[in-house]
């Protein structure tokens, strides 16, 4: 097998095609197990590894996709180690030594703890159980293929390299979008699957060929494992019921050679591919080289859907520092009483303000750490994209939280302690983490740049001995506080150049260290930091939020001439309070609240109010002048698609803060007026839906119409009885759905065989202006037309 | 017949499809940076208070008649619609997704004269993920169904479209269990909380390979 993979490095390797569309095309009823059909018929799976082999696999996959004990237990009862021997003895029969087999694993079906119910232990096992099956009828690699969920590819390759060191591929498939269905992308997978120890990785199923060359591509620069593309014959079409695959043989093949140059080394075919295919595929790439592999080792760290890769001295990155319980009594408290609302704020937060990577500490006395870091892990794992630094001292603590992280994480940190390091540089090796190298051996804190360097060289050392390169590695520059050693930012500045420009490392510095017991601390760590970076500073682990990172970043790029026209920087902060400020020095009191409205400006509406009313204006008068016009504008804006709903509604709701302001003056002038129209609105009887509804209250509120909201679900009989009380009334009815517009219907004819004075206007996603018609009443689209329909009737 | 619940759905936010459905139009809709950030910050809360869950079944269909569909264990739909939707379709799969029951207590709580312009957006929100749930429910199962050559229509069938009255929803409900996602079925047949929805789609196969 080793023999093999060195040729990869010479030639294109060749896999099989489908086997489940083979077997169904060979006499497989639908509805059955295929690993339990293949056992009762193993000629003819027997015939299909034969054909592939014969075709030019020269590895062919055991047909066990779906033989672990969740998905065979569905058919009966089974022993699933034995049913994987047995099919694994079939194919190995079947090539004759001609071809390699490789062991094959398919997803259970079930989602992995974070993203679903099934235990990760749990998946290991179930694995385990698998593989060792596979094992003993002496496969000679193992694939893991079609897996939709990285926690489910993590578990499986856990599982096999748990028992063997054999050769393990891992290939995923994703959506059209170019993501699993859990939001794993190919780039993210690929690192992930890497660094954890899986010898090739790639994708299968998925789509066409050509879809794949593009997977293939986003991965080729990061990869430093062989790349497999196993596409689908084209996209399944689904044609009176029937499934077919557009791709035959010539033009599926015709990509092959595309796919290599994209960066593929293995390639075979899945779902609707034949041996046909498989042996064009073979006289395509057939004296082919495979692209070189770019990368022995890669600074890139990922969660389950996102990878952020270290640039060096070229970009900054900041690793979020507020997920610390040291000083924080609610973060505290949160973690003591098991729950997580706290976190997920901080992580947001974090993540708005510019952090790339959030730091995980949880360690507080009389707190079980291991059970608790696992749970937040997990819990962050589903609820932020940013990767995770894990941070704690304790070695039970970080392997339990590597074991179930879905992504590439970073530990922080590994020191020089002799009793820890080997056995931290081990975990770290064995989950593919990247780690923050922290120059400390014994008690005593190294105080010089000389001191650190011994440290420093002495853990890279020892690094590099279990297989870690200097891209995995970021080296902890170390910050000391200058309010009690004044010569610790210049020794840590040293240290930061050394490391970036001799050892060619990723540098970090905890930033707020260097300003401890000092006032003005912002100031000191700004300084700090472009210092820093000057030094060719790669990390930084800070509260961004305190950092103002996007804006310095926004700065730095403008600074850089990175920005062109300064283009981003003025767009971040050329924002309303700029026009918000222009306006009250330039505009009248009036029109200050005619531009209040249509901007949707709730917070100065009411002063900009009181200051018009102060210059003497006639309340009703106002309205009439000023605001009706304005939300006129707004409502001509919305009909032109200016401005969309919230627009809208955002301005409804400052005009309902300014005439609140004005009621008292309104009040008077009311009384000398007479009474207003009033409108009923109500959702009819059987519905619940009332937003649309809501919004037509506000607006007619703001136009001067008296409104009664009766709710939603409401009765034709109470709404008979409201109207009965008005001497004229419009009346407004909403439906969102087509079951419930009929009771429309029901309130209108009872109001004309009553013979009430009042006027109808339905409205609601299923209603149209011919239903409204039919029934008797006057139609609205939206809440703009309900008020035009309503002062027409007026 | 196996019941598989999603206790935990995560999509990306469909921003494109909730400014749609806002009414926001591409190169018309003019928005200045403090109403951009007002929206965003309603979305970024919505999504606080979504919780995505969903379930799916799959059953066979026993008969398709003019007007009706009758699947295994005798289980009924009446409807000349679903009926012609499924003439092609051997199996159905079932389905339910709701966004949960915080974000329609946001939406109602702001509606009703607190913050209606956050309502209107906690409401676009909570449709689009939840219609998102439902399209993550309809992928999870076509990759489970690609390996057995199946595939499910492109489009879903939910009651209320044409014929396949509300009551269906009773069937659907009972079925999947729905009270084991927290949602509940009102006497008129509609499910609380309000951002849940269930939809039928059929399963197509038997192999038509060109080679």
């Amino acid at each position: 097998m080793k023999n093999k993979i060195k040729l990869l490095n010479n030639r294109v390797l060749v896999l099989d095609g489908a086997t489940g569309t083979q077997l169904q095309k060979r006499g497989m009823p639908s509805g059955v197990s295929p690993e339990v059909w293949c056992l009762r018929n193993p000629k003819v799976i027997s015939a299909i590894h034969a054909d592939y082999q014969k075709a030019g696999a020269e590895i062919v996959y055991t047909s066990t996709f779906g033989a672990n004990r969740i998905k065979l237990k569905f058919y009966g009862n089974y022993n699933v180690g034995k049913v994987n021997k047995d099919l694994a003895l079939i194919a190995k029969k079947a090539v004759k030594n001609k071809a390699l087999v490789a062991g094959g694993i398919g997803p259970t079906g079930k989602f992995v703890e974070p993203f679903g119910p099934l235990k990760f232990e749990e998946a290991v096992e179930i694995f385990k159980e698998q593989a060792k099956g596979l094992l003993l009828a002496g496969v000679d690699l193992f694939i893991i293929e079609t897996m939709m969920d990285i926690q489910e590819a993590r578990a499986a390759l856990i599982a096999v390299k748990e028992l063997t060191d054999k050769f393990t591929m891992v290939t995923m498939t994703y959506e059209l979008d170019g993501r699993t269905l859990n939001g794993t992308d190919p780039l993210t997978a690929l690192n992930t699957l890497q660094s954890l120890g899986a010898d090739a990785v790639g994708c299968n199923c998925s789509a066409g060929p050509g879809q794949m060359v593009k997977f293939i591509k986003a991965m080729k620069p990061y990869a430093k494992v062989p790349l497999i593309a196993k596409p689908n014959a084209g996209m399944p079409k689904l044609v009176k019921g029937k499934i077919s695959f557009d791709m035959g043989p010539e033009k599926f093949a015709s990509f092959a050679k595309e796919l290599v140059s994209a960066g593929a080394s293995l390639l075979g075919g899945c779902c609707g591919t034949t041996p046909e295919h498989i042996r064009k595929v073979k006289r395509e790439v057939s004296g082919l080289k495979p692209v070189a592999l770019s990368k022995k080792s890669v600074g890139l760290l990922s969660s389950a859907r996102r990878s952020v890769i270290l640039k060096g001295r070229k970009s900054l990155t900041i690793i979020g520092e507020a997920i610390n319980p040291t000083g924080k009594k609610i973060l505290q408290k949160e973690l003591r009483q098991g729950k997580t609302s706290f976190i997920r704020y901080l992580a947001k937060e974090q993540e708005k303000a510019g952090a790339s990577l959030l730091d995980v500490n949880v360690g507080i006395a009389g707190i079980d750490e291991v059970k608790t870091l696992k749970r937040i892990i997990n819990m962050l794992a589903v609820n932020s994209s940013l990767p995770l630094v894990i941070d704690s001292s304790r070695g039970e603590a970080i392997e339990t939280a590597l074991r179930v992280y879905p992504g590439r994480a970073l530990i922080n940190s590994i020191s020089g302690q002799k009793n820890k390091l080997k056995k931290l540089l081990s975990l770290a090796a064995k989950y593919g983490a990247m780690f923050i190298l922290l120059p400390l051996e014994g008690k005593s804190l190294p105080k010089s740049f000389q001191e650190r360097k011994k440290i420093i060289l002495d853990i890279l050392k020892e690094a590099k001995k279990i297989g870690f390169s200097k891209d995995d590695i970021i080296v902890d520059a170390m910050t000391l506080a200058v309010s009690s050693h004044p010569k610790a930012a210049l020794e840590t500045l040293k240290t930061i150049d050394w490391v970036s420009n001799n050892v060619k490392c990723n540098s970090v510095v905890g930033l707020s260290n260097i300003s401890f017991g000092l006032p003005k601390r912002n100031i000191i760590n700004a300084a700090f930091l472009a210092l820093a970076k000057k030094k060719g500073l790669s990390l930084a682990i800070a509260n961004p939020s305190k950092l103002k990172v996007r804006y310095s970043k926004l700065a730095e790029s403008l600074l850089l001439g990175k920005d062109k026209d300064a283009k981003a920087f003025l767009a971040y902060f050329s924002k309303a309070p700029k026009e918000k400020k222009e306006v009250k020095i330039s505009l009248s009191a009036e029109e200050k609240v005619f531009q209040a409205i249509i901007e949707g400006n709730r917070e100065d509406v009411k002063e900009f109010t009181r200051e018009a009313v102060s210059f003497d204006c006639k309340a009703s008068e106002f309205v009439r002048k000023v605001m009706i016009p304005a939300i006129n504008k707004v409502g001509d804006l919305f009909d032109k698609k200016e401005y969309f709903l919230p627009q809208l509604i955002a301005s409804a709701e400052t005009m309902k803060l300014a005439l609140l302001e004005l009621q008292p003056y309104l009040k008077e002038d009311d009384l000398k007026r007479g009474k207003k129209t009033v409108v009923f609105l109500a959702t009819v009887k059987g519905d619940i839906h009332d937003i649309g509804k809501n919004i037509v209250a506000l607006m007619l509120k703001n136009y001067g119409f008296d409104v009664v909201d009766l709710g939603k679900d409401v009765s034709a009989e109470r709404i008979i009885k409201e109207i009965k009380r008005q001497k004229f009334s419009i009346v407004g009815l909403s439906s969102l759905m087509t079951t419930t517009m009929v009771n429309m219907k029901e309130v209108i004819d009872e109001a004309k065989r009553q013979g009430l004075n009042c006027r109808f206007i339905v409205g609601g996603a299923v209603v149209t202006r011919s239903f409204a018609r039919s029934i008797g009443a006057e139609y609205a689209n939206d809440s703009i037309e309900a008020v035009r329909v309503a002062k027409k009737l007026n | 017949m196996q019941i598989e619940y999603f206790n935990q759905i995560t999509i990306f936010t469909p921003k494109d499809k909730i400014y749609s459905r806002l009414g926001y139009s591409k190169g018309i809709t003019k928005l200045n940076g403090k109403q951009l950030d007002e929206v965003e910050g309603y979305i970024e809360k919505a999504l606080e208070i979504v919780e995505l869950r969903g379930v799916g079944a799959i059953l066979p269909i026993n008969k398709i008649e003019a007007s009706k569909i009758i699947l295994a264990e005798g289980i009924t739909f009446a409807s000349e619609s679903l009926a012609k939707f499924l003439v092609d379709s051997k199996e159905v799969l079932l389905m339910a997704a709701t966004s949960g029951l915080k974000i329609v207590e946001a939406v109602s709580k702001n509606s009703t004269g607190k913050n209606v312009t956050a309502a209107v957006v906690f409401d676009a929100v909570a449709s689009e993920m939840t219609d998102g749930a439902l399209s993550w429910i309809i992928n999870y199962f076509n990759r489970q169904l690609s390996r057995e050559n199946k595939q499910l229509t492109p489009r879903r069938f939910s009651a209320g479209y044409g014929d396949f009255s509300l009551k269906n929803q009773k069937i659907i409900y009972d079925i999947l269990k729905l009270g084991q996602l927290g949602i509940s079925l009102s006497n008129k047949y509609v499910l609380i909380p309000e951002k849940s929805v269930t939809a039928v789609a059929g399963i197509g196969f038997k192999q038509e390979n060109k080679e």
